[in-house]
Parts: C-alpha cells; sequence; structure tokens
C-alpha cells in the first residue's frame, strides 16, 4: 500500500457520509433516484474496500500502511505536538474489517431497496452507521476513533425504534442505555490512557509505543474489555443483542450483527492488546473463560428459542464467544482465528438476516414450529440458508471452520480442556440447526405458506455475494491468514 | 499420469458436481451422462494411479520412495502452523481408490433406471459426483486435516442424500440424526487430530506414524488422542454405541444406500484406523478398544438384522455388522485382513443394497411379509442376489468365505478363544440372517398379490450393475492368492499389498475356516429347514419368545435411550439456560437495573419539593457538613 492509498481510506469515511449529505438533497418521492444513488455509492464503497483488502502488503516490514495525516488541533489547551488529527490507516486486522463492512454495507443496501417507510431517511441513517464502522477501523487517532465509534452506534436507536418490529420500543432502548453505559468505560479509558502516556496526542501510533506502568494497564484493561466487549456481545452483558438482533429491520440486523458487534472485539485489540499488551496478558485468561461460557450458554440457550431471529440472536452471542476465546489464548493462532471468525461470522450472519428478512417480510411470523417445508415454496432460499447453517456449524470448506480450526489449536495450546469445549459447542451448534432444517426447510409443507414467492433479485444478489464470500474464505484463507497473522504476529506478548 | 496426479482423482468430479448443479436443467437428461462419464474417467485415471503405484513393487520390497507424496501449503502462520494440501498414494489407498470408483460407477449406471421419472434428477446425479470426489479426495489425503474435510463433506453429502425425499419427514429425521450422531464422533476426531498436532507439530499422517514409532509420543496421551480419533471412526461406521443412525439412513434412495451407506463412506472409519494402525500399533490398550468396540457391534447387530421386516434395514444392520468384523480385524492388528474384508464386503454388500432396490423398484414394496415368490418373476434379481448373500454368509469359494477366514484367523491368533467363537457365532446369525432374507423375499407363497402381480425384472441398465458386482463377488476373494496378485504385476496376494510390519504370503487355515463355514452351514440349513419362505414361521418365531423379540425389534432400546436423553437432559438444561438468560440475566440484571433507576427516580423527586424552608434546610445541613469535614481535616 502506498500513502497515497490513505486517500482511499479517507474515501471509505467520505463515500457513505458524502452518500448520506447527497440523499438529503434528494427529494422523497423520487425512488429511483434513491435506488440508484445508493447502488453506486454502495458499489464503489464495496470497490474500495476490495482494493484497500488487496493492496494491503502483508509481506512489509510497515505494519500501518497508507497512513495519512491531518492536523486538526494542536498546541491549545491540554493538547500539545499533533494534538488531535484526522488520521487514517490500516493494519492487517483492519484491512479484513473494511473488506466485511464492505461487503455487508452493499448487500444490506440491496436488500433495504423494498422498504418502503421513509426510505430516504432510512439509507441516511444507515450510511451514517456505515460511516461510522469504516471510520473506526481506519482511524489511527483516539478522538476520531471513539467519535467514529459512537457514530456507528447511535443511529441504530432511531433506525430500530422506526423501521423495527417485534417489541422494537425496547429493543432499541435496551440497546441504547446498554451501550451507551459501556461507551462511558470507553470514554473513561481512553483519557486515562491519554493522560498516564503524557504525550499531549491522541495518535495512536504514537500511544502504542508509549509506556504504561503495568499497575495502570492491569487496572484499565479491564475497563477497555467491558466497554468494548459489551458491544462485541461478550457474556453476560450482551442480552441487548438478542432482543436488538429480533426488533431491528433486515439491514440492520445485517449491519449491527455483522460488523457493529466486530467493533467491540475490535476495539479491545485497538485499545486493549495494543495499546495495553501487559494488561491483556494478565487479563486473557478471564476473556478466555467469558467467551468459552458465552460460546456454551449461547448456544444451549440458541437450543430453546422457537423465534428464527432470537436464535440467530443467541447463535451470534455463541459465536462471538469463540473471538474471546481466540482472543483469551494470546497466542498468534488463537488470535488470527479470533480475527477470522470476525469476518466469518459476519458475513454468515449477514446472510442469516437477510434470508430472515426475505421471508418475514411475506409472512410477518418468524416462529420456527409455524413453518414446514419451505424448501418446496422457496428452493433457493432455503438453499442459501443451508449454506449459511453448515458455516454456522463449522463444516469444513465454508468460512466458519477455517476460523473456528484456528481458534481450537490456539486453545488446545494455551488451555486443552477449553478448547475440547469449544469443540464440542460445534456440536450443539449443528443440533440446533439441522432442528430447524428439519423442522422449517423439509416435510411436507404447510399450506398457510402457498403464497410465499421466492427472493427478489436484489435478495440473491446480496446472498450471493455473501454466499461467495463465505466459500471463498472457507476453500482459499490465505488471503485473510496472511493479512491477519502478519499484524498478530507483530503483537507485543502475544506467543507464537 | 500417475501418482503425481492423484489429486484429479476428486477434482474431476468435484468439477462435474458444480456443472451439473447449477447448469444441469440445461443440459440433455439432466446431466445425468456427464457426470457418469466423467466417473468413467475416474475409473480409467484410478487404474492409472494404480498402475503407476505397481511400478514401485520390486519383488515383495515394497519401495513408495517420496514418490507418492505430493503437497502444496494452503494456510501457514510463520513458522507455527502449516496446512497443506497434499495426496499421499500407498497400497491402503489403492484398495480403496479400486473399490470407490468401480462401485461408483456401478451406483450411477443403476441410478439411472431406478431414479428415472424422479423429481430433482439431475441435482441427484450431482449429488453422487460430490459424494464420490469427497470419498476420493478423504482416500488421498496425506494429512489429518485434509481427510477431516473430506470426511465432513463425504457427510454432507451423505446428509443431503438421506435426505432427497426431503417431503417425507421421516427422511428429514433420518438425515438430522445421521448428521448429528456422526457430527459427536467428530467432534472425537477433531479433538485427536488437534491432540497429535499439539504433541507433534504437524498435521501429516506419515509424519505422525514414524514419531510414534520412534516413541516420540507420551503413551497416555497418545492413548487418548487415538481413543479420540477412533470415536470419529466409530462414529461414521455406525460402531456401538454410535451405530444408531446407519438403519434410519435407509430413509435415501437405495443406490444411495448400496454406495453410501455399504460400500464406501461407511467404511472411512475402517480406512481411518487401518491408515493409523502403525499408531495403534503403539499403544495397545486403545487398539484393544477398538477390537472389542468391533466384536460387540459385529454380534448385537447380527442379532437385530435376524428380526428385522425391512430388506433394506437387514442389509444396513448387515453393514454394521461386518464393519465391526473389520474393527475386530483391526484390533487384531491385521490390517490385511480389515482391508481385504473391506474390498470384498463393498463387492456384495452393494449388490444386495442394488438387488433389494430392484425388488423394490419392481414391488414397491420393502417389508418381507409382503414379498415372497419374487424367484421365477426376476430371475437376474434373484440370482444375483442370491451370490451376493452366499458370499455374505461367507460359503466357499465366494469372495466373502476368504476375507471372513483372514480375519478369524487374526481375531483367533491375536484375540484369543473368546473372541474368536463369539466372531465366528456372528458369522453363523449372519448366515442364519442372510438366509431367512433370501427366503422370505423370493421364494414361498407370495404374500402380497397385487405387488406380486405388478412384479417383473428391472430394464438392462439396473442388472447390467447387478451381474458385474456379482461377478465381482464370486472372484475377488481370489485377490489373496499369491499367484493371482503375480498375475495382476504384484509381488503376490493381498498380504503383500497390504500390510503393517512384513509382507505375508496367502495362508489358508482348513482348521479355522472349517469350524466356521461348518457353523455358517449349519445356519443356513436351519434356515432353510424352519422358514421354508413361510412367513407364518417368522410369526411363530415371535411368539417363542415375544419378549427378546421385541427387544430386538426395538434395538435394545438404544435409540429410546438416546431421544429420551436428548429431550430429557440436553433439553432440559437448555430450557434452565434459557431460563436463566432471560429471568436472571436479562429481567433482573438489565430490565431490573433500568427499574431500579426508574423507581429510584420516583422516590427521589419528593426531594424536588420547591419549597424554600426544604432547601435553605438542605443548604443549612450541607454548610455544617463541609465544615465539619474540612476541621475534621486540619
Amino acid at each position: 500500500m502506498t500513502e497515497n492509498d490513505g486517500l482511499l481510506l479517507l474515501a471509505l469515511l467520505l463515500l457513505p457520509l458524502g452518500s448520506a449529505l447527497l440523499l438529503m438533497l434528494v427529494p422523497s418521492r423520487e425512488r429511483s433516484a434513491i435506488i440508484a444513488l445508493t447502488a453506486a455509492s454502495s458499489l464503489a464503497m464495496f470497490a474500495v474496500s476490495v482494493y484497500v483488502f488487496l493492496s494491503y502488503d502483508y509481506g512489509s516490514s510497515e505494519q500501518f500502511q497508507g497512513v495519512r495525516a491531518w492536523t486538526w488541533m494542536e498546541n491549545v489547551g491540554i493538547l500539545g505536538e499533533k494534538g488531535i488529527q484526522l488520521k487514517v490507516g490500516i493494519d492487517g486486522i483492519a484491512a479484513a474489517m473494511v473488506l466485511l463492512t464492505g461487503i455487508i454495507t452493499m448487500a444490506g443496501t440491496w436488500v433495504s431497496w423494498k422498504i418502503t417507510h421513509r426510505t430516504k431517511d432510512f439509507f441516511i441513517l444507515l450510511y451514517i452507521l456505515a460511516a461510522g464502522v469504516f471510520g473506526t477501523f481506519v482511524m489511527l487517532d483516539l478522538f476520531f476513533w471513539f467519535l467514529l465509534y459512537e457514530t456507528a452506534v447511535l443511529p441504530m436507536y432511531l433506525l430500530i425504534a422506526v423501521w423495527g418490529s417485534t417489541r422494537k420500543e425496547y429493543g432499541a432502548m435496551k440497546l441504547m442505555m446498554m451501550l451507551v453505559a459501556a461507551s462511558i468505560l470507553i470514554f473513561a479509558g481512553i483519557f486515562a490512557i491519554y493522560t498516564e502516556a503524557g504525550l499531549g496526542t491522541f495518535d495512536l501510533e504514537a500511544l502504542f509505543s508509549a509506556d504504561y506502568p503495568v499497575s495502570f494497564q492491569k487496572l484499565f484493561f479491564p475497563v477497555i474489555a467491558i466497554g468494548c466487549g459489551t458491544l462485541g456481545g461478550l457474556f453476560p452483558l450482551h442480552s441487548w443483542s438478542p432482543d436488538g438482533h429480533a426488533a431491528a429491520p433486515t439491514a440492520v440486523s445485517m449491519l449491527h450483527a455483522g460488523v457493529l458487534m466486530k467493533l467491540g472485539a475490535f476495539g479491545i485489540i485497538r485499545l486493549g492488546f495494543q495499546v495495553l499488551p501487559e494488561g491483556a496478558e494478565f487479563w486473557a485468561p478471564g476473556l478466555l473463560t467469558l467467551g468459552i461460557v458465552a460460546a456454551l450458554y449461547g448456544a444451549v440457550s440458541a437450543l430453546r428459542q422457537t423465534d428464527l431471529k432470537l436464535m440467530t440472536g443467541f447463535s451470534s452471542v455463541s459465536h462471538m464467544g469463540y473471538v474471546f476465546v481466540g482472543l483469551g489464548t494470546f497466542n498468534a493462532i488463537g488470535i488470527t482465528g479470533s480475527v477470522l471468525q470476525m469476518f466469518a461470522h459476519g458475513v454468515m450472519t449477514a446472510l442469516f438476516f437477510l434470508l430472515i428478512g426475505a421471508m418475514y417480510d411475506q409472512s410477518h411470523d418468524r416462529e420456527i414450529p409455524h413453518f414446514s417445508g419451505m424448501a418446496k415454496q422457496m428452493p433457493v432460499w432455503a438453499a442459501f440458508f443451508v449454506i449459511a447453517g453448515l458455516a454456522s456449524l463449522g463444516l469444513p470448506g465454508l468460512s466458519g471452520f477455517v476460523a473456528e480450526l484456528h481458534i481450537f489449536i490456539g486453545a488446545f495450546r494455551a488451555y486443552p480442556l477449553v478448547g475440547g469445549l469449544a469443540v464440542l459447542t460445534a456440536a450443539i451448534t449443528a443440533t440446533y440447526l439441522l432442528r430447524m432444517f428439519a423442522q422449517s426447510f423439509f416435510g411436507e409443507m404447510h399450506p398457510a405458506w402457498s403464497g410465499m414467492r421466492e427472493m427478489t433479485w436484489p435478495e440473491r444478489a446480496g446472498s450471493a455475494v455473501l454466499a461467495g464470500s463465505i466459500l471463498w474464505l472457507g476453500l482459499w484463507p490465505s488471503p485473510w491468514i496472511d493479512r491477519i497473522a502478519a499484524t498478530v504476529e507483530g503483537l507485543q506478548g502475544v506467543a507464537l | 499420469m500417475g501418482m503425481e496426479q492423484a489429486w484429479l482423482l476428486p477434482a474431476i468430479p468435484v468439477a462435474l458436481f458444480v456443472v451439473v448443479a447449477l447448469f444441469g436443467r440445461f443440459l440433455p437428461r439432466e446431466g445425468d451422462w456427464l457426470v457418469i462419464a466423467g466417473m468413467a474417467a475416474t475409473v480409467v485415471l484410478g487404474l492409472l494411479v494404480i498402475l503407476d503405484f505397481q511400478g514401485y513393487f520390486e519383488g515383495s520390497a515394497f519401495a513408495p520412495a517420496g514418490e507418492n507424496h505430493y503437497a502444496f501449503e494452503w494456510a501457514a502462520i510463520a513458522d507455527v502452523l502449516a496446512i497443506d494440501f497434499s495426496t499421499y498414494v500407498d497400497s491402503i489407498t489403492v484398495v480403496m481408490i479400486a473399490v470407490v470408483t468401480v462401485v461408483a460407477l456401478m451406483v450411477m449406471v443403476y441410478s439411472v433406471g431406478y431414479m428415472h421419472g424422479e423429481a430433482r434428477y439431475g441435482w441427484y446425479f450431482a449429488l453422487l459426483s460430490f459424494f464420490t470426489a469427497a470419498m476420493l479426495l478423504l482416500v488421498v489425503s496425506g494429512n489429518l486435516l485434509q481427510l477431516y474435510l473430506a470426511w465432513e463433506a463425504v457427510g454432507l453429502a451423505s446428509y443431503l442424500l438421506i435426505g432427497f425425499y426431503w417431503e417425507r419427514q421421516s427422511a428429514a429425521e433420518a438425515a438430522k440424526k445421521a448428521f448429528i450422531t456422526t457430527r459427536v464422533g467428530d467432534v472425537g476426531l477433531l479433538i485427536g487430530i488437534i491432540l497429535l498436532w499439539r504433541a507433534s507439530g504437524t498435521f501429516e499422517i506419515q509424519e505422525i506414524i514414524a514419531l510414534a514409532q520412534s516413541g516420540g509420543f507420551d503413551e497416555t496421551y497418545l492413548t487418548v488422542a487415538m481413543l479420540f480419533l477412533f470415536a470419529g471412526a466409530a462414529g461414521k461406521s455406525a460402531q456401538f454405541p454410535l451405530h444408531v443412525w446407519l438403519p434410519d439412513a435407509m430413509e435415501g434412495p437405495t443406490p444411495v444406500s448400496a454406495l453410501i451407506h455399504a460400500a464406501t463412506m461407511v467404511v472411512a472409519g475402517v480406512y481411518l484406523v487401518a491408515r493409523m494402525l502403525p499408531v495403534f500399533d503403539t499403544v495397545l490398550v486403545a487398539r484393544d478398544v477398538v477390537l472389542y468396540v468391533g466384536l460387540l457391534t459385529a454380534l448385537m447387530a447380527a442379532t437385530m438384522g435376524l428380526v428385522a421386516s425391512d430388506i433394506k434395514r437387514v442389509l444396513a444392520y448387515s453393514t454394521v455388522s461386518q464393519l465391526g468384523f473389520m474393527f475386530v480385524a483391526l484390533g487384531a492388528g491385521s490390517v490385511t485382513a480389515a482391508m481385504f474384508h473391506l474390498f470384498t464386503h463393498a463387492f456384495f454388500k452393494s449388490l444386495l443394497f442394488l438387488g433389494s432396490g430392484s425388488v423394490i423398484h419392481a414391488t414397491g414394496r420393502q417389508h418381507v411379509e409382503q414379498l415372497g415368490g419374487l424367484w421365477s418373476k426376476m430371475p437376474v434379481t434373484g440370482w444375483t442376489f442370491l451370490v451376493g448373500g452366499l458370499a455374505l454368509a461367507g460359503l466357499a469359494p465366494l469372495a466373502g468365505f476368504w476375507s471372513k477366514d483372514e480375519i478369524l484367523y487374526a481375531a483367533l491368533s491375536e484375540g484369543g478363544a473368546f473372541v474368536y467363537v463369539t466372531l465366528a457365532a456372528t458369522a453363523a446369525l449372519t448366515a442364519l440372517y442372510t438366509t431367512r432374507l433370501v427366503l422370505l423375499t423370493f421364494f414361498g407363497a407370495p404374500r402380497d398379490s397385487s405387488a406380486h402381480a405388478h412384479a417383473h425384472e428391472s430394464p438392462r441398465i439396473m442388472t447390467l450393475p447387478l451381474l458385474v458386482l456379482a461377478t465381482l463377488s464370486v472372484v475377488a476373494g481370489v485377490v489373496a492368492f499369491d499367484g493371482v496378485g503375480e498375475l495382476l504385476g504384484f509381488a503376490g496376494g493381498i498380504g503383500y499389498l497390504v500390510f503393517t510390519e512384513k509382507a505375508h504370503a496367502f495362508e489358508f487355515h482348513p482348521d479355522i475356516a472349517g469350524a466356521a463355514t461348518a457353523a455358517s452351514l449349519l445356519a443356513v440349513a436351519a434356515g432353510l429347514v424352519y422358514w421354508r419362505g413361510a412367513a407364518e414361521r417368522a410369526a411363530r418365531a415371535q411368539a417363542w419368545a415375544p419378549e427378546l423379540h421385541r427387544m430386538l425389534v426395538e434395538r435394545y432400546y438404544m435409540d429410546h435411550l438416546y431421544q429420551a436423553a436428548v429431550d430429557r437432559i440436553v433439553l432440559g438444561l437448555a430450557g434452565i439456560v434459557a431460563w436463566v438468560d432471560d429471568h436472571i440475566v436479562n429481567r433482573t440484571g438489565v430490565d431490573g437495573g433500568a427499574q431500579g433507576i426508574g423507581y429510584a427516580g420516583l422516590r427521589l423527586k419528593f426531594l424536588q419539593t420547591g419549597r424554600i424552608p426544604n432547601y435553605a434546610l438542605a443548604m443549612a445541613l450541607g454548610i455544617v457538613t463541609l465544615a465539619l469535614v474540612a476541621f475534621g481535616a486540619s
């Protein structure tokens, strides 16, 4: 990646933001203009994110690439040299996350063209959210990092409360209260770090190399980990997630479970592992314990859910548990597996929510026992669902397995018992998914659903992109592993 | 073309899977010819690989030397984790390639007739192609992770094919049961693989074997790892206690049962243990577990086969039982006997399944109570079925006789008298239930006249594979003879091809074979005398010991036990966890917290009275407190 590619990183932030601004100028009744604009914008974001991912040079000794900075404020008040800058740059982990965001934003845009209620406003909020997510992944200045992190969270409230379903006010309120409360912890952590470093700058690269006393790191790592972990669905602070997912409209669930939850885990790596490595090493077993509990707990809870979205929500808790297990192993294989899992879970769960949305829009029902033989009525839909399900239960050749394998191996290196439990979780996952398949997809078709139509073309295209990503990562994971591992190996204190 | 191109064996069928699955509906005949042509090419390629391999035999020396192993890197993390894709061809691989390609081709040809006019015809052929690709990938894998990938892929193919008629709820349930049961074993397999990697740093099978033989593992650790590995093998090969899925798997189309659930996929577990046998040889406790699990399964399944009324289920129990025989051979340390029986069993068992398919195709019935009297109506099916049955019963000179003899010899010499007697008794039971099956299906008065009236011989495209497989069931046993092996260009019989420590010449054991054959013949005679094709005799057997009969019909109640365990324990636990999440974590923790704040606000708002004296009082109290604190501090 050259320095000029830094402009493309900035473009990832400006494209959705600019699109949101342009949308404000389009009259609401011009639906075709809205669709054309969002189509172009989503394609552009996707193209840029693919380019950024591919051009990240994992062979280079430069960990952060495409670094560009524009100073905003310096030498005022508490700020010293390079106080606050708009500074972009990515490492291998961020490169993978940028690609994930590009894919899901595009697919999410396509399926949202169905929305008829206040379409324009929906897209404005959706793109502000996307700008926040992209921005957090590419930002190398802690001030803007946190600003964009919050930008990604806040539009959720309106998106769920206005366009949602099933107990939407409750879901939106709960999600917002829990995430904002967690943000306060992050906010406190950020200022503690800034003060302790005493550099007068929010530049993350400077903060990475600053010295922090071990006691400080041990004290503040949990603050960051709990703050960011809440957004990542860390047990026992996960309870906003199933209800939030159930209430949110399709594209929001996709972005939410697909990328927003990853912001949480990403925050733990950025602020926890990279800024406070000794604190991270000290607390890693705790992270691992909460992770494995979440993995088992989410999977077992999912066994008893009858609402398809709630089942997927608990499944997300379980799969995000794997992410924390991988981080907690504190070795290169496990952490690489974590980041792979963030990507793998992202595309898989986005596909799940896309498909559930495609069905719910017609049926207005998501109770698993109410359905049977849906494969007859909607074969393409069922086929995509089975692909997502198989990825979720860790079938080799699909994305989930590659990620889980690394996490399992990392866990077995550190704590064999945890590794064994993690493998067992995959069997439970198979149980709840296959029960659902046998119940809802197969068997004789319930006549009540004979009016259901196959997915629309934008939905099929979105599903194809997501399923393609699942297959690609599953069959040829090297592009991801090379980039992620290059960064993970450079993390301080991490065992190989 | 040779071993270097072994990767093409899975590559051709998987490419055709993609083509036919996506574009099959645009092709004439939905692309079945394409799949079959690809399979024929794969058979030829398999032959070339075998010939190339054979070139490495000089005398009795077995020198594959580096020329049989090809690898490229799939994924790697620095120096700590390297995952390669590799192909490895040795004598075990060669046997498997022969079995898989030949049986797959026969089944595909047969399916053209059997599946004619079915919905999703093209998808069926695509799946067969996918399965064959995965199975071939499994047998040419040089490392355990790649083997695991293929292992799960054949499981997926099996899931989709068992559930091929998914409109039937029973098929959907059977597919689910098969996947989840084998998945339980696969948890063990993956744990075993990772444990082996953890201690050795490699997934390559030959490196692990070399390390084990040089004593590079801690013995207890290795025993545990190999037992986990065996759990995977037991799941896939339907061994006790994970055997419950295979009988239900008969919900799939019958040719699928012949290919996947008789000849190929279910022997993957046998293959895995055979492949890893040098490691099992270093931990004899684990090898004994293999032996006794195999023995128990063989006996148990044979007794269940004695009472089942569905032809396919009888054959399924028989498969489980015969797989048990193979595990006994492995447990006794004889890879030769196990692979030999795998080889012969594949032919006669797929023949029996295809024969039963022919009967079902002709009559639309598959319960022996509704069949009978088909011998004259379906001569080709009848004769070939009889050949397969005799081979299964282990009567000379058919294929099953020779391989069973090898296993019994291994059982006696390594396992001792108890193992031998149990296994010989099981062999006699095998002869008994086979006699029953043949008699009730083809002889006696027809019990369902409308089915009998409509019965007709199957079309040539179905009988041709039957004839080919029947021929193989007769002659496959001769590969044991050294003369035949030499004629084929090998150093000798199968003992010179497949062995662990040293090649050995073919030995016939008249005493052992004689005793077992006598027992089997007696069983056949007893069956002939007893049933004589009359259904009422079968009913009388039930009346003789109704409770025993019921226990066998209910498969020792194990399915009920598992169902209860899942319903009560697993789902019960899940219910508790879900309740805790809803009530404790969510309503108490989250909502409770929110309500607590709301309630506090409700109460505290009364402090906001709006009356100046109240505020003045509070202010005064505050000042006094601050003053006290200030004085106290100074």
